[in-house]
């Protein structure tokens, strides 16, 4: 029996590798995304240990602020403690450190090195000590003067700067001018590049570049010979014992572990598309099974008639899936291999990556196996399950295709499931239920299979009759063929239109999600912001915003009435639904191994971030509605916020409300204005006089300029003025509200493209799975084709009934994934615009979602042309005489 | 085109066919040298063992497959020139097929069969014509009927009303009485009769069973891929003792 399975299976070969190909492409990217988070962090890793290398202890500030994404930003310490580490006993070398994100370097072609989303911009002070400097001296010297600059060569590369150069560096004062004097690297002989750009200045250069004068970000320590890295720490806390000391282990894990974290995000977000893929692959595999099953029933059942038991047909059906999915996952991994290896090196330019073999771990072996054999045989299993159900008897039958019909209870089950998943998602989205995010994921699986596999084959047939009228026009016969074709078997065209279905409902919810936040972001800007012009940065590295200088020379010049500057930066609210908060989600680290001296002294709260604003303008240039209180009393010490987040977190007008800063520790601000509308930024606005005492050095800086023009002023002269003030400045541009709106949304439409990238892989599937099944339905079809054939048909024309066959089923499938995405997205729409009213416009992208349909046609077509092909070349006399 | 004296009065003919399958030791020659013609508005019953060459006669004639060497006409037309594409337009144009089974395109209706090749062709049926050819074969009442719902003799004379519906230049059947029970056979073959003898078609028709090819104005019998006799207005009884002799 399993002699025959196996012989069978290898007479189809071509079958076997086109069902392989529909999972093996998912377990690529399944295995091909981890191990590029494989190289990522062990890149990462190496870096991070080769930058931090030489260093035993590092004492700092316990007051630390979370920044997003396991950032997090440290208190410096005063200058003086330099000093006091130097003179503790074995301590063989020490130094303040300035380490700041508050300059980017500006290339000889006057645009900003680096992209917004790479490694970032980090100010340096030069530390004397070989040892304990930031990468190895491998050209020219360290800075001898104020005037003179040392880059790591990468930067200087990618800036096209030389030793000797004078190099443009973008302050957040102000843009200045360094002489190029020394290149570092990483690793031991400063050969590796990537990580971070250094800039290294002198000491007092470096605390002027990065805000913190008179202070260092934290003092690290080389020991003396023969002392272990603990035993330096422990000395250093016992000899101050007010501050924290960490081993240089500790710190470099530390630093490791906040940019893997984003790595691992990073993973995570892109491995859910492999599993939306392979659930797509199930699809295939199961429709192809189904329709294998079906054509062997003669054969099975003279299988049977001469003796096989039941259990020896399904071990028959099971062993192919078993090697279909063995196949696929080898398959999968060499795939997955070149894949992983291939976008490691499209990353290479935001990390350095090292070269060799890719780190292919048991783990990615065992999943990429347990995935391909485990879904595969998952598949299989029903139509496996059926195939036994065949009576020896049926090997006399005339009939071995598949003619099962739909029946009734299908629409019982299908409105049942449909039912419950719209309980599902009704509790999911009003976060009723104890896992809403798990209720919403299970309902759209649970609707799309009640929509796609239980009620999808009751419209099918009719749907593909509707579908083939445009193909039939004028009593075309091959529309009518191709629309009969496609509706004589509708479980498989349900089936087969299914794993089309799941990619282009994801599709569309994306699409309309997109086109609904532009339209929101237009919106709250057309509708409430008064400005004429903003000065706006267009990089969103932190760090990176507008000189100080800028804003004064913007409100002086002629035409200006109004000029507002809005600054952005870190928070944690420490308020009792704060406290809550974090009580609910308690924070993962905590002190261990490698800390002495004093532990981290932040109080419990919930992160957040505020704008710092000018109150006397703000609220005249941004239409928050109704103001209870007034901005006039908004002095040093105060804050407002919009109705809604008051009524979330119970505060009242006059409310002191708790909040925390690293740089200034805890204090409490006064509400003094509550709006009426919110606009989703932060919500929580300080006067700028307040906002500049708490802030940590690097986000002290403006981010917009917001500028009202005089009522009888020009605004396009306006304008020219204040391009020319900041025609020196990269990152500043100075846009009406209509470019605004647009850079506003720009991060927007990349994350979309990269979304739409991504499930591309599942449609690429979903076409996979078409062209296998028209491929089985024609080789059903073989005599009925010989016939059309004899009787006329020209193979243009079988050709182009099968290619409009499979459009059909595309739009089909297609046409259900934008009515379930349409409904998803409306659900979701309903719960985004209960939390934000004033903002959340739902937009339906018309022409996306026609060009979605089409492509989806279109993508049909493509599937079909092997297999019409294949059609045509069959020969009509062989085809009629194989009775 | 050439027009040979021949071509007037003949629908189809076959000089010199020759077909030869396999190379050396395992060449079988179907057809070794048949000289034939088939007159138009006559009823032609090709006989012979199994393995004579009568279906591949058949086929060659009406452009299903091609010959070794020799030549093949239907109409005014050598079929040996013409293109892969060029046989295909002349079967849907100027040929009828009945075969013994799988006749129809489940798919589509008994109507929609009948006008298959002409859809296919993008032409408009004759409308009188089609409707004397479905009375012809009384098939009025299931004009509308899938094949699935169709008796094996219905399903039959649906196939003959597809093969006469385009007036074509000939119809080629091969044995379109295979498969039913001597009843709905006979009913079949006196449709075909009706239709040459009335309507005023050409038929063709390859069969091993004497009674059908009573049916037929004229018997052509094959062996080994040659005419090895053949007889006008058979009788059932005649033709049997042919083929006994033949059989010798």
């Amino acid at each position: 029996m399993l002699r025959i399975a196996l012989k069978d299976l290898l007479a189809r070969k071509r079958r076997l590798v086109t069902t392989s190909v529909a999972i093996a492409l998912g377990i690529a990217f399944l295995t091909g995304t981890q191990l590029l988070s494989g190289i990522l962090s062990d890149s990462i890793k190496s870096l991070v240990g080769d930058t931090y290398d030489g260093i035993d202890a590092v004492v700092r500030s316990s007051k630390v602020q979370e920044v997003g994404f396991g950032n997090e930003i440290r208190t410096p310490v005063p200058e003086g403690l330099a000093g006091q580490v130097a003179e503790v006993g074995g301590v063989r070398a020490s130094s303040g450190i300035v380490e700041t994100i508050t300059a980017q370097l500006v290339g000889k072609d006057g645009k900003i090195v680096g992209s917004s989303f790479g490694p970032p911009t980090i100010v340096y002070n030069w530390v004397e000590d070989p040892q304990l400097r930031f990468g190895t001296l491998r050209e020219g010297t360290g800075p001898k003067s104020d005037g003179e600059i040392v880059l790591d060569f990468g930067s200087a590369k990618d800036g096209g700067y030389k030793i000797g150069d004078t190099v443009t560096v973008a302050g957040q004062t102000q843009t200045e001018q360094f002489k190029l004097v020394g290149l570092t690297g990483l690793g031991k002989d400063g050969k590796d590049s990537g990580g971070a750009k250094s800039l290294q200045f002198t000491t007092p250069v470096a605390q002027r570049i990065g805000q913190i004068p008179g202070e260092f970000s934290y003092i690290v320590a080389a020991a003396d010979e023969g002392l272990s890295q603990d035993e330096l720490a422990k000395a250093i806390s016992a000899a101050l014992p007010g501050e924290q000391v960490v081993t240089g282990e500790r710190f470099s894990t530390e630093n490791q572990e906040s940019i893997s974290q984003f790595v691992d995000i990073l993973g995570t977000f892109v491995s859910v598309f492999g599993y939306i893929a392979i659930f797509v692959a199930c699809f295939i595999i199961y429709n192809t099974f189904s329709i294998i099953v079906a054509q062997r029933t003669r054969e099975t059942a003279l299988l049977r008639a001469v003796g096989a038991r039941r259990r020896q047909v399904l071990a028959a059906t099971m062993l192919e899936a078993v090697v279909i999915g063995l196949v696929s996952s080898v398959l999968g991994l060499i795939l997955g291999a070149f894949l992983g290896t291939g976008l490691a090196k499209a990353f290479s330019s935001s990390f350095s990556v090292k070269g060799g073999i890719p780190p292919i771990t048991a783990g990615t072996v065992i999943l990429a196996f347990v995935i391909g054999v485990g879904v595969t045989v998952l598949s299989a299993v029903f139509p496996a399950w059926r195939s036994t159900k065949v009576p020896p008897i049926a090997a006399l039958s005339e009939v071995s295709v598949d003619r099962s019909d739909v029946s009734r209870s299908r629409l019982v089950w299908g409105i049942v499931m449909l039912a419950l998943g719209g309980v599902l998602m009704a509790l999911g989205l009003t976060d009723t239920g104890p896992n809403p995010i798990g209720e919403v994921g299970a309902s759209a699986l649970l609707i799309l299979v009640a929509v796609a596999l239980v009620l999808g084959p009751l419209i099918a047939a009719p749907m593909s009759r509707v579908l083939a009228i445009p193909f039939a026009a004028g009593g075309r016969i091959t529309g009518r063929l191709a629309g009969e074709n496609a509706a004589r078997n509708p479980k498989r065209t349900a089936a087969t239109a299914a794993a089309l279905t799941i990619g282009v409902t994801l599709v569309t919810v994306i699409a309309i999600l997109a086109a609904s936040l532009k339209a929101s972001i237009d919106n709250t800007i057309t509708n409430s912001l008064k400005a004429d012009l903003v000065v706006n940065t267009t990089t969103f590295a932190i760090g990176t915003g507008i000189p100080a200088n800028i804003a004064d020379q913007v409100a002086t010049t002629p035409g200006v009435k109004i000029a507002s500057p809005v600054r952005f930066g870190p928070v944690r609210l420490t308020d009792a639904a704060g406290k809550k908060y974090a009580k609910d989600n308690p924070e993962k680290k905590g002190p261990g191994a490698g800390l002495s001296g004093t532990a981290d002294t932040a109080p419990s709260g919930e992160d957040s971030f505020m704008l710092g604003v000018d109150p006397a303008t703000f609220f005249e240039v941004l239409d928050l509605g109704t103001l209870d209180g007034s901005p006039k009393d908004m002095a040093a010490g105060t804050f407002a916020t919009t109705r809604k987040t008051a009524e979330e977190r119970g505060w009242k007008l006059g409310d002191k409300v708790p909040m925390f800063f690293a740089r200034s520790g805890e204090q409490e601000l006064e509400l003094k204005v509550i709006a009426q509308r919110d606009i989703g930024q932060s919500s929580l606005y300080l006067p700028l006089t307040t906002f500049e005492q708490v802030v940590p050095p690097g986000f002290n800086i403006d981010n917009a300029i917001y500028v009202v023009a005089d009522s009888q002023a020009d605004i396009p002269s306006v304008q020219k003025s204040l391009d020319a003030l900041v025609k020196d400045l990269p990152t500043i541009k100075v846009q009406d509200l209509q470019e605004y709106a647009q850079s506003q949304a720009g991060p927007l439409n990349t994350i979309v493209l990269v979304i739409y990238g991504l499930l591309a892989l599942a449609i690429i599937i979903a076409l996979v799975g078409i062209a296998n099944t028209l491929g089985l339905s024609i080789l059903e079809r073989t005599k009925e084709l010989g016939l059309l054939r004899a009787v006329g048909m020209t193979k243009k024309q079988l050709r182009r009934s099968i290619r409009q066959e499979a459009a059909i089923v595309a739009v089909f499938g297609t046409l259900l994934g934008l009515v379930i995405g349409i409904a998803f997205s409306v659900a979701l729409s309903i719960v985004i615009t209960a939390d934000n009213p004033d903002i959340f416009s739902y937009q339906l992208p018309i022409p996306t979602l026609v060009a979605i349909t089409v492509i989806g046609a279109l993508a049909g077509v493509l599937a079909a042309i092997l297999p019409a092909r294949r059609a045509a070349r069959l020969n009509p006399l062989t085809a009629i005489s194989s009775v | 085109m050439s027009t040979s004296e021949q071509t007037t009065f003949a629908a189809a003919g076959a000089v010199d066919a020759v077909k030869v399958y396999g190379e050396g030791d395992t060449e079988v020659r179907a057809l070794d040298g048949v000289t034939a013609t088939f007159e138009r508005g006559k009823f032609t019953a090709i006989m012979g063992p199994s393995g004579s060459g009568k279906s591949t006669l058949m086929h060659c004639l009406a452009g299903l497959d091609r010959l070794s060497t020799g030549r093949v006409f239907v109409g005014d037309t050598y079929l040996d020139d013409l293109s892969e594409a060029q046989l295909t337009e002349l079967r849907r144009d100027k040929i009828g097929f009945v075969f013994q089974a799988f006749n129809l395109i489940p798919t589509l209706s008994a109507l929609e069969n009948v006008t298959l090749p002409m859809d296919l062709a993008g032409r408009k049926p004759d409308q009188e014509w089609l409707d004397q050819v479905i009375d012809t074969v009384g098939l009025r009442p299931r004009l509308t009927h899938r094949p699935s719902e169709l008796s094996g003799g219905q399903q039959q004379r649906v196939a003959v009303a597809r093969a006469l519906a385009s007036q074509p230049e000939i119809v080629f059947a091969d044995e379109p009485t295979g498969n039913l029970d001597s009843r709905s056979g006979g009913e079949l073959l006196q449709f075909m009769r009706h239709a040459v003898s009335d309507l005023g078609q050409t038929i063709v028709m390859v069969t091993h069973d004497p009674t059908a090819a009573a049916y037929a104005d004229r018997v052509v019998f094959l062996a080994d891929g040659r005419i090895v006799s053949e007889m006008t207005e058979p009788t059932a009884a005649r033709v049997l003792d042919l083929m006994k002799q033949l059989g010798d």
